[in-house]
């Protein structure tokens, strides 16, 4: 193999790698909520938040990690009404995600064009990647996996936490029987409400994560509805992985090999439009949902309210 | 009669007065608690314009004369009301048969492509004739868009929500390709499709405005709709199929018929509604050429509590808001996206605001006994 396709390759991987975070934040976050049995149809909304708010928070302050701090406050503040009003209003969760979308939308379209328009520069402070020192240098190895930001390494160090919190902890154990049997799982002394709260407010933080890594970490500016339907995808992703965190850091690395792809392919310039090879992630997203539905078990109280007797 | 009612219910205690009251007047009072919820999303609109800087009172004035308080801007918003309506017809049928059509938006613009291929390229029909074409090939266009979600569906079980959401990114990324290249007329240097023919024009209807004939096919359109969902046999399986799927099966339901006829008719509407917009305002297909009326569409089943008058009033409202709003930012200063904040809470308040009208409807059968 000549050394052009090489460098390609190890291109490649990096990118699969990073552009499959934005979309593992949100895919967390979405199983968070839904093994708690609350579905998160909101996530592209508060992925949009963290995103604006990431950004303005790190323009205004020169620092990234304030602007984080205000996205995910942002994606928190969505969560919590989704939340409120699925499980104390016990409304339609499929709408009011709609509503949040909308709302996500339209608040960081709004909110953008009013400070966009009297600076010169605009752009905000990214993270810088994590210097790892010699070991960076080690060749393929240290380019792919060592040359990252912090962000990438926290998105898969979720990955192990929440597997092991659902999998090896009693609280863990409680949190899916809220999703699975809330009626046994109250009769067993466990508070359904306050853990399917924070479910979804955790789910909210998560996905404004996903939002402020692309504006933190990757363009350093935040152009209207940024997040381009990963919010979306995300659910699919949730499906292909089985319900599980590993599954679905598969998924999105998967769905980030193929972003990668579809973006070398057109830096390279073989002629295929380029609408085709942006097609891919959402084709690839449906295909998933296309394979797997019906052999994946979902939690079994999944977008079901509670009421208590 | 009066009197009599008034003599039983003095001697009622007032709680039960309240819940008499409640029973008679379901109907006012859940459109009550909508206009409240709207008059929340405003509120909370106008704090955002005070944010910006910008006066809201004088802001709502361009709102008001932008969208009813002159003669173009009436017709502005009456052609606004119309891909908004069919939009929101399309999300509401599904949603009665049970099937989240979330796709709307793709849909539109498929339909969109479909009567400008027969509207541009089609010479030499009798207006009547092309019109007529233009709307069927638009509502063919719709249906098969969301036939792609339907068949993943019906064959394979895959959830139309996420699918008929991705249609929407494949079918806005598919136009852009379509006018970049092979509807794009060869001698143009803009991103544009063919512009249709003369003859494939919808008539204006109201002189010194853009008010078109699309206007009255919407309104005849849903009463249609609400025909075939309320008084016909498949309308009947639909709506069984979409409260309550094994009851249906029981009942000897056909359920993939009923699912067909529910998809191709979410999808021809939402088809047919990018065809009006086609052939009555644009004319052609351009980059941006839904501008969110999919998902608007939405919004106005949702306020509209899909009740044929409740759609009406909420398309109406809708359109009002997003013809004014342009009005705002040309006028005010004010940027387009509130728009979005706008709908968003609105969809947001009224859908919370369903568990009040649960509530009392719960409090008022129970108060019965």
């Amino acid at each position: 193999m000549d050394a052009a396709w090489m460098t390609t390759i190890v291109t490649w991987l990096t990118m699969s790698i990073r552009m499959s975070i934005p979309l593992l934040f949100p895919s967390l976050g979405g199983l968070i909520s839904q093994k708690a049995g609350v579905y998160n149809f909101g996530l592209e909304g508060m992925m949009l938040c963290g995103a604006y708010f990431g950004y303005y928070g790190s323009y205004v302050t020169g620092s990234p990690w304030i602007g984080l701090l205000l996205g995910m406050v942002s994606g928190g503040l969505l969560g919590l009404l989704l939340a409120f009003t699925s499980i104390h209003l016990r409304v339609s969760q499929l709408v009011t995600g709609l509503g949040i979308g909308v709302f996500g939308l339209g608040i960081t379209g709004y909110l953008f064009r009013l400070i966009d328009i009297s600076t010169a520069t605009s752009a905000a402070t990214l993270f810088s990647n994590v210097n790892f020192g010699k070991l960076s240098s080690i060749p393929i190895f240290g380019e792919i996996f060592l040359s990252h930001n912090w962000m990438v390494y926290a998105g898969i160090l979720l990955v192990i936490l929440i597997a092991w919190f659902f999998y090896h902890t009693t609280s863990g154990l409680n949190f899916r029987a809220v999703g699975e049997n809330p009626q046994v799982a109250d009769t067993a002394g466990v508070n359904v409400v306050l853990n399917r709260y924070l479910a979804v407010v955790v789910s909210g933080i998560l996905a404004s994560m996903g939002g402020a890594f692309l504006t933190l970490t990757q363009t350093a500016y935040f152009t209207e509805n940024i997040s381009a339907g990963r919010g979306w995808i995300a659910i699919s992703a949730i499906v292909l992985g089985k319900f599980n965190p590993w599954g679905v850091l598969l998924a999105c690395l998967l769905f980030g090999a193929a972003d990668a792809a579809q973006m070398q392919i057109q830096v390279m310039n073989l002629g295929i439009p380029y609408q085709f090879l942006l097609m891919i992630p959402y084709i690839l997203a449906m295909l998933a949902m296309v394979g797997f539905v019906g052999k994946v078990r979902s939690p079994a109280a999944m977008g079901k309210p509670y009421f208590k007797h | 009669m009066s009197e009599l009612s008034n003599t039983s219910n003095t001697s009622l205690p007032i709680k039960e007065r309240i819940i008499l009251f409640a029973r008679n007047n379901m109907g006012l009072i859940s459109t009550s608690i909508s206009i409240l919820a709207i008059g929340l999303a405003l509120l909370i609109g106008g704090i955002l314009i005070a944010i910006a800087g910008i006066n809201p009172w004088e802001a709502i004035t361009y709102l008001i004369k932008g969208s009813f308080g002159n003669r173009y801007g009436f017709g502005e918003t009456l052609t606004r009301f119309v891909p908004l309506l069919f939009c929101s017809l399309s999300f509401a049928i599904a949603h009665k048969s049970g099937f989240f059509n979330v796709g709307a938006e793709g849909q539109l613009l498929m339909g969109a492509v479909g009567a400008v291929l027969v509207g541009a390229y089609i010479e030499g029909l009798h207006p009547v004739i092309h019109v007529l074409l233009c709307i069927l090939a638009g509502i063919i266009f719709g249906a098969l868009w969301a036939g792609i979600a339907g068949v993943l569906k019906i064959f394979l079980g895959s959830d139309e929500l996420i699918n008929t959401m991705m249609l929407n990114y494949v079918a806005i990324l598919l136009v852009d390709y379509l006018i970049h290249g092979p509807i794009k007329p060869p001698e143009s240097y803009l991103y544009v499709s063919a512009t249709i023919l003369p003859s494939a024009k919808l008539p204006i209807i109201l002189s010194k405005t853009p008010l078109h004939l699309g206007f009255i096919i919407s309104l005849l359109v849903t009463a249609g709709v609400f025909y075939l969902i309320y008084r016909t046999p498949i309308g009947y399986q639909m709506r069984t199929v979409g409260a309550n799927r094994r009851a249906a099966s029981y009942a000897g339901i056909n359920i993939i018929w009923a699912t067909v006829v529910a998809l191709l008719t979410t999808g021809g509407l939402a088809g047919m509604g990018g065809a009006m917009e086609l052939m009555g305002t644009q004319f052609k297909i351009v980059n941006g050429f839904s501008a969110g009326y999919g998902f608007d569409g939405i919004g106005v089943a949702v306020m509209g509590r899909y009740n044929p008058i409740g759609i009406l009033l909420a398309a109406l409202l809708f359109a009002v808001i997003r013809v004014g709003m342009g009005a705002m930012q040309r006028g005010a200063g004010v940027p387009f996206p509130l728009l979005n904040v706008i709908q968003g809470l609105i969809i947001i308040f009224v859908i919370a605001s369903g568990y009040l009208t649960n509530r009392l409807s719960e409090t008022v059968i129970g108060g019965r006994a």
